[in-house]
């Protein structure tokens, strides 16, 4: 389990883009998960609702969007996967094991390059000011 | 009070990705072939690094970072080969990063150095997130983890380099087909080598580490 590393992780980028400005509160945390990165959505915002307590995002909502993988073949194709596939795959009892199934390139049928949905991004954060006053509203 | 949304885009496993394309440069500028050996706890890793340390330490310069919860066990192993080993701790963690393997490079004579075997914490899930700089992604089961391990691990299979069986000699003994095992691996993902191997069969130890010496050539001729 690594939840724990990349939870401190994402509360101090919260907290240092919150400060730099000028939060009194962070009301809401959203992430953008990859379904195929090995990271569990609930364990992830257990450990950061824990690291929180006491502090400005102590009550923040905290949401995780998940991200359908994306693939890009040789034969051209660059776009998502084949939900039809993963549908179909009723042999298959994971998640993750039925998305990797629908790898291969709806067009051409060819196994194709991953070019996304392995990712974990912190998207944004809603913070309250006492004033307008925000340092940087692009804050990287 | 007023309310601000802030966009940040900040990816966290592209924080690691940017550590660690530094240290592949690094690796580069000094000509150094890293493999980054991962796979399952027990499969053979470190014994499979070990015959590829006394088949190679006479013709190249070789250096280990061995990570694990626990990481001087290993390391000790190592040591007795006569090759430089650095132990790097993950204490609770379940995989090396790129900042871990930094750290550890500040470590090795990188100017006398041909060939880096890295040794990730036994795992077939959390080390696939996260990349190391490494040239070569191997991944190591044994036939004791049972013949369906594979399909429960689809991800560190489709993003493997080369992917090792070993233990086939008691494939029998544990019920295990590792022929299946094989099928498995290609149908996740088609391209990859996979190598059946044994401790005490030479000729399957010769392949891995053919591979591996593949590599450093390569590497040296850049």
């Amino acid at each position: 389990m690594h939840e724990f590393s990349i939870a401190c992780e994402i509360f101090d980028q919260v907290i240092n883009t919150a400060k730099a400005n000028r939060a009194t509160e962070v009301k809401k945390v959203t992430l953008q998960m990859g379904r195929l990165a090995h990271t569990n959505p609930e364990q992830l915002s257990f450990c950061f609702n824990t690291l929180a307590e006491g502090s400005i995002a102590e009550n923040a909502d905290f949401v995780v969007e998940m991200v359908a993988p994306s693939l890009e073949c040789e034969c051209g194709y660059e776009g998502e996967i084949d939900e039809k596939q993963i549908r179909e795959s009723d042999t298959l009892t994971s998640e993750l094991l039925a998305y990797v199934a629908a790898m291969d390139c709806p067009i051409c049928g060819k196994q194709a390059n991953i070019t996304g949905g392995r990712e974990l991004v912190i998207k944004s954060i809603e913070i309250e000011t006492e004033e307008d006053q925000t340092a940087d509203s692009n804050n990287k | 009070m007023l309310m601000h949304v802030i966009h940040m885009g900040h990816d966290v496993y592209k924080a690691n990705d940017k550590i660690a394309e530094k240290n592949r440069k690094k690796l580069d500028k000094h000509k150094v072939f890293s493999v980054n050996v991962m796979g399952a706890i027990g499969s053979g890793k470190t014994t499979l690094i070990e015959e590829a340390i006394r088949h190679l330490k006479e013709k190249y310069r070789i250096a280990v970072v061995a990570g694990d919860v626990i990481a001087e066990m290993d390391s000790s192993r190592f040591r007795k080969l006569d090759v430089p080993t650095i132990p790097v701790n993950t204490g609770k963690e379940c995989h090396l990063d790129a900042r871990l393997v930094e750290k550890a490079l500040d470590e090795i004579d990188l100017n006398n150095t041909d060939l880096l075997l890295i040794e990730n914490v036994g795992n077939l899930i959390c080390p696939v997130d996260f990349k190391l700089g490494e040239h070569l992604r191997v991944v190591i089961v044994s036939v004791t983890e049972g013949d369906d391990i594979i399909l429960k691990h689809p991800m560190i299979f489709k993003t493997a380099e080369l992917a090792i069986i070993n233990k086939v000699d008691i494939a029998h003994a544990v019920d295990v087909d590792a022929e299946k095992m094989r099928e498995d691996i290609l149908s996740l993902n088609p391209k990859v080598p996979v190598i059946l191997t044994s401790k005490h069969d030479w000729e399957s130890l010769e392949t891995w580490i053919g591979f591996i010496e593949l590599g450093v050539k390569e590497a040296q001729k850049k």
